[in-house]
């Protein structure tokens, strides 16, 4: 029904009044997942569709600035999220009303809109509004369009072009090229020469085994046992030869 | 030879003095590698995993060295107290078996500690955590081995991979083909916990909001029991075997000089 309505009444749209705001990714506070492989956070706009209270305010995501037209309605096949990029070049998501962005801005609360949330749709076409994850790593130019009764009636400038992370494999991480440390070198070089040390010690021991090369055989000798033998000196066995 | 005389119970006295050290700390360098090998940081699965576990090795070796250090001290005390050249020889070349494979667990200890850096935890982390088709049995001991030692490191020390929670966004894992990166920019683990086990606030943790996340790398919690084991197996042994080394040098004299 919304683009039969559209084609019915080409030209008859009013002016898009131009609102003055670039939306931009969250500087406060420093967000760890501003961007990810798939997803970004944006700040939201704030107190800047005051004059529009009764607009729906959509998020549009795309590729390249001048590929979108403002006349394409939301919640069609020319602004899903399930034909980006393949064959549309932007789509649009987050719909929201001048009473989800309240002014004053940060009323101690953060005030994000996270970008590729949703990962239940991604495949749904029952949905093609959904918020779901980026399908590349960019860059994406993003901006708010404001629509009445399904006609655009502001925007805001589109956004610096925004990059997504890139994911690097774990095989480019080498972890064969580090050296030995000075420790370990120092304490192989000192064990081996007092091994080696040893070893020769031994080896002498051995080699003058018995001999008296150190310090003398008497230095660690026990008590000498002395034994004298008796010597029989009287020849009292030649006296019975003498009697006869 | 008086003055020879009086040398024999000085230097007698300094090798027993000797002896009973080696056996004291014979004892202590077997008490310390059974506390090592018992794992208490239950870090082993992660070496493990690397195929990088030297320094478990050198902890096993050092259990059986102090056990014959203390052994042979005792026999070296009785040899020397005797004076018996058959004691003394049997007790002078098994030490310098022992020395041999203590310098062996010194040397296997410090060099597999330097194998032990923060790439080659990240690249297994990346490899293995929460891998969903592992190849053959061995694969999947060690990827259940390290997913479990992962998430009680993470929910112990409040920490996140390896160098941060970016190790899971500048790097494709095996995590990363199971689980959405919107979903899970990081693994649920490294979200603040409550007292139940649940992540405070899951939006804040998925944005990575400060105070709802671990913004810290667990490559300290890692690295410092992993430290103190090598280290200690390592430099211990060699403060060992440098008093042993001496001792066995005046025993080799003293044997020299015994009559036999």
């Amino acid at each position: 029904l919304l683009p039969l309505l559209l084609l019915l009444l080409p030209a008859a749209h009013g002016e898009v009044k131009h609102v003055q705001y670039t939306p931009f990714l969250t500087k406060t506070p420093v967000l760890e997942g501003l961007t990810t492989g798939s997803t970004f956070v944006l700040e939201q706009p704030r107190c800047i569709f005051k004059d529009y209270s009764n607009a729906d305010i959509w998020l549009v995501v795309a590729l390249q600035k001048s590929s979108f037209n403002n006349s394409v309605a939301p919640g069609t096949a020319e602004s899903a999220f399930q034909n980006f990029p393949d064959s549309v070049p932007a789509y649009m998501t987050l719909n929201a009303t001048l009473a989800n962005y309240p002014c004053p801005e940060h009323d101690g609360n953060i005030t994000v809109l996270r970008v590729g949330s949703e990962t239940s749709c991604i495949r749904d076409d029952a949905r093609p509004t959904c918020n779901g994850p980026l399908p590349g790593p960019g860059p994406y130019l993003v901006k708010f369009l404001a629509l009445k009764d399904s006609e655009p009636v502001a925007e805001t400038d589109w956004s610096q072009p925004i990059m997504l992370r890139t994911a690097k494999s774990p095989n480019s991480i080498s972890t064969t090229d580090e050296g030995h440390s000075a420790g370990m070198i120092a304490l192989t070089t000192i064990l081996s020469i007092l091994f080696a040390i040893l070893l020769a010690g031994l080896v002498a021991m051995l080699v003058f085994w018995g001999s008296d090369a150190c310090g003398g055989s008497s230095t660690f000798s026990k008590p000498e046992a002395v034994t004298v033998r008796r010597y029989n000196t009287h020849h009292v066995y030649d006296q019975p030869a003498a009697r006869l | 030879m008086a003055k020879s005389e009086d040398c024999i119970p000085i230097l007698q006295g300094l090798l027993v003095f000797g002896n009973v050290i080696i056996g004291m700390c014979g004892i202590a360098l077997t008490a310390e590698c059974i506390y090592f090998v018992s794992d208490p940081h239950g870090l082993y699965p992660l070496l493990e995993a690397t195929e990088n576990d030297g320094i478990y090795a050198a902890a096993w070796i050092g259990i059986f060295v102090g056990f014959a250090l203390f052994a042979l001290s005792i026999l070296g005390i009785i040899g020397i107290i005797k004076s018996n050249r058959t004691l003394l020889l049997v007790y002078i070349i098994l030490m310098l078996i022992t020395f041999a494979f203590e310098m062996a667990s010194c040397i296997t200890a410090a060099t597999h500690r330097d194998f032990l850096t923060p790439n080659l935890f990240l690249k297994q982390m990346l490899e293995r955590y929460q891998k969903a088709e592992p190849a053959n049995n061995n694969d999947q001991w060690m990827t259940e081995g390290v997913t479990k030692t992962w998430d009680k490191l993470m929910l112990q020390n409040h920490c996140c991979g390896v160098l941060g929670p970016s190790d899971w966004q500048e790097y494709t894992s095996a995590f990363r083909l199971t689980h959405y990166d919107a979903d899970f920019p990081w693994p649920r683990k490294c979200c603040a916990m409550d007292a139940q086990g649940l992540p405070v606030n899951l939006d804040g943790c998925k944005l990575g909001v400060p105070g709802y996340y671990n913004s810290n790398g667990c490559y300290d919690a890692i690295s410092g029991p992993v430290n103190t084991h090598a280290w200690g197996v390592a430099w211990f042994g060699f403060a060992i075997l440098c008093w042993t080394f001496c001792v066995l040098l005046g025993t080799m004299f003293y044997w020299s000089g015994i009559e036999y």
